[in-house]
């Protein structure tokens, strides 16, 4: 018997385990894929569970921080720290600055608001913070009205802001004494808000 | 493969057998001449799947026990090949086996070599299997399948005559401790049934052959077994054991036949050679004495088998992991529903519980992280009260400096940077330099001169320097940078100026200076 005839001889057997291996293999792969997507799907489940029994653990501390904390959060959204920026609150609260301390007038501009970019010492959780920053200018009668005006415009309950920079210059007065500003003071104001994870998807 | 077709050859007849299972169902004799080979012929006609073992019974025969040296592999193939051309030069039906080893230091071993001299007698037979395509997977010598024989009595005894009556004649094969020695058959007188007589004097004469041979001397004891399949041959028993005192003469009846070795009563009935077809149909037997020629459909069919095997049980295989697959998907979906159903639940206990919390504008986590946020700002709000105090006190120190412009900053980077003009010496931005960089803290930029100032810029200096000083004692400042002086007096630049002094005696120009103020991080 030549190999010649062996071979052919063998060609169905062969074939059928060809074709033996192809099937078992594909379908090997293929309960094995449905095995990796049932563990996945189980993965996410059990997570979801996990969450929820976390959740569930956490309920009595969820409700002692809500009525720890409610009080003070609807302060903040009254203030304009929390939800959507009050400008005009802002305003306001320059203008009776102002008129309160018999300044000089005080110019503004408010720039576009933008991410806050200290937010992350703050941790903020869901929570995403912005800024908008506001230029100031006021003329003094000397350097301590800068100080009596900031500390006096966060009385005012117009919102929450932080101070990033004061430049003060000495005015051209002429030698003249009448009442006039002899100080200029530039400020660069930071008024931030909060806004909950929902609000900032919408 | 079970199907087996059990050929026993011998010059009166031939006697097939079919095998299914583990036993032979029908068994069919023909005459061993052209009309018996024609029968053959036709009655292999519907038979397929079936693998063929043949049987000879022959005189034609012939059985040489050598001692060979110790080997293996391709070595012992080529030594028996050897020895298989010298004694049986053109003999196609011959072969050898290794009985057993010696025991000495050397390890040769003791192999029978046996062939069958007479093979015109089955080759128009295994022709005719050929033909018919049938798988052949041996030829075998009858005697050789008495080693089944004996092996399935148990029988331990070292010198053992098996005698058994068959179509050619009667069959005598003498075993040493379990090993085939040597084996004759007697022809009897076809003409009627064989004497009691005649049959104990063969056994005479087989003993007597032995002892010719040098193979069992007259005072050894020898064991006869009589394979009575008749129960005809219990008068040879008691002539045997009367006639030769040395030796044990033991029957095999019918019954015992049956019992012991499984066959059935009418499979025994069928032939006469059935018991031996029965035996060969139980064990594959290694010594076969047909040459590759004959056994190749064999092998083929043994490699198709081999490869459907492998086919069998790579799909059982596959089959079992896929069922395990199976089960574990299974048995995970279960796990993932039981885990849905307690996520429902105890989102709906959860939703339950918060119906009594009080009514909030957002999620817990988010009051207390804006509540938590605005107390941060307020915590880390600056102004530039502390830089005005710092400077306040130095300037309270000096007198003669003039302030003319305060700048303040809370960031990561200097202020210099933001009030610097262009024409400002350069002064990096960021500050690599500065310990604080990267780090929100205060600094403060100071912008004035001396006065009065008569041109000593020595003097302006010192008295900047002094004021330097101040301020850097002061607890909360980090570090002061002069960042311009009265006179630059830094070789890689230009320098020009006056030493005419102007009419009220003061010196044209001014002593203007910037420093930089930088407080510590805690600050």
């Amino acid at each position: 018997m030549n190999t010649v005839v062996d071979l052919e001889a063998l060609k169905k057997p062969l074939l059928m385990l060809l074709a033996v291996i192809m099937i078992g293999s594909g379908t090997i792969y293929f309960t094995r894929h449905l095995l990796q997507e049932a563990a996945h799907a189980f993965d996410q489940q059990h997570q979801q569970l996990q969450a929820a029994h976390t959740r569930m653990q956490k309920s009595g501390e969820v409700k002692a921080t809500i009525l720890h904390y409610i009080d003070s959060y609807r302060y903040l959204q009254q203030l304009g720290f929390v939800g959507d920026e009050q400008r005009i609150d802002w305003i306001d609260g320059l203008r009776n600055t102002s008129q309160q301390m018999q300044l000089f007038g005080i110019k503004y501009q408010i720039s576009a608001q933008q991410p806050y970019p200290y937010a992350s010492e703050l941790d903020p959780g869901q929570l995403a913070l912005y800024q908008s920053v506001m230029k100031i200018s006021l003329g003094l009668l000397h350097e301590g009205d800068l100080l009596e005006f900031l500390s006096a415009l966060a009385k005012k309950n117009a919102g929450v802001f932080s101070v990033n920079q004061c430049l003060v210059t000495r005015a051209d007065t002429g030698g003249s004494i009448r009442y006039q500003p002899n100080l200029n003071a530039e400020c660069d104001l930071s008024w931030i808000t909060v806004k909950p994870a929902a609000e900032t998807k919408s | 493969m079970a199907n087996k077709l059990l050929l026993s050859v011998s010059a009166k007849q031939i006697s097939a057998a079919r095998w299914q299972g583990n036993c032979f169902t029908t068994c069919r004799i023909f005459a061993n001449n052209d009309s018996g080979l024609s029968a053959f012929r036709q009655y292999l006609a519907p038979i397929s799947n079936h693998t063929v073992y043949v049987m000879v019974d022959a005189v034609g025969e012939d059985y040489r026990l050598e001692l060979l040296p110790s080997s293996f592999g391709s070595d012992r193939t080529e030594m028996i090949g050897r020895k298989l051309k010298q004694h049986y030069r053109n003999n196609t039906y011959c072969g050898a086996w290794l009985q057993e080893r010696d025991s000495g230091k050397r390890r040769d071993g003791r192999y029978l070599f046996c062939a069958l001299t007479t093979p015109d007698l089955i080759e128009p037979w295994v022709q005719v299997i050929l033909e018919r395509k049938l798988p052949i997977a041996g030829v075998y010598l009858l005697p050789t399948i008495g080693q089944t024989l004996i092996e399935k009595l148990q029988l331990d005894q070292p010198n053992l005559l098996v005698v058994s009556l068959h179509s050619s004649g009667m069959r005598l094969t003498y075993f040493r401790n379990q090993k085939l020695r040597v084996s004759r058959l007697a022809q009897l007188d076809s003409s009627g049934q064989p004497g009691i007589k005649n049959l104990a004097e063969e056994i005479s004469n087989t003993r007597l052959y032995l002892h010719g041979l040098r193979v069992l001397t007259l005072d050894e004891r020898l064991t006869v077994l009589v394979i009575d399949r008749e129960d005809a041959l219990h008068a040879l028993v008691q002539t045997v054991a009367h006639d030769n005192p040395n030796i044990e003469c033991r029957r095999l009846g019918r019954a015992e036949i049956i019992e012991r070795l499984g066959i059935s009563t009418n499979a025994l009935t069928s032939s006469v050679d059935a018991l031996y077809l029965h035996l060969l149909g139980l064990h594959a037997l290694a010594n076969n004495l047909a040459p590759a020629s004959v056994t190749a459909g064999y092998r083929q069919h043994r490699a198709q088998r081999a490869v459907y095997a492998l086919a069998g049980a790579t799909a059982l295989g596959a089959i079992a992991w896929c069922t395990i697959n199976i089960l574990q998907i299974i048995y995970v979906h279960g796990k993932t529903e039981a885990d849905a159903r307690d996520t429902t639940r105890q989102e709906a206990q959860y939703q339950e519980i918060t119906r009594q919390f009080p009514v909030a504008p957002a999620a817990a986590e988010d009051l207390k992280h804006a509540v938590e946020i605005a107390q941060k700002i307020g915590g880390t709000t600056r102004t530039p009260e502390t830089m005005m105090n710092i400077v306040s006190q130095a300037l309270e120190l000096n007198p003669a400096i003039v302030l003319k412009t305060f700048g303040w900053k809370y960031d990561t980077t200097d202020i210099v940077g933001a009030a610097e003009g262009p024409n400002s010496p350069s002064v990096d931005k960021s500050s690599p330099s500065s310990p604080l960089a990267a780090v929100r803290h205060q600094s403060g930029l100071i912008q004035g001169e001396v006065q009065p100032f008569r041109g000593d810029y020595r003097a302006a200096i010192e008295t900047i320097n002094r004021f330097v000083e101040a301020l850097s004692q002061q607890p909360e400042v980090a570090a002061v940078k002069i960042i311009r002086l009265p006179l630059n007096i830094n070789p890689d630049l230009s320098l020009s100026g006056t030493t005419q002094n102007s009419g009220d005696g003061e010196q044209a120009g001014k002593a203007e200076f910037r420093l930089l103020v930088m407080l510590k991080q805690t600050i």
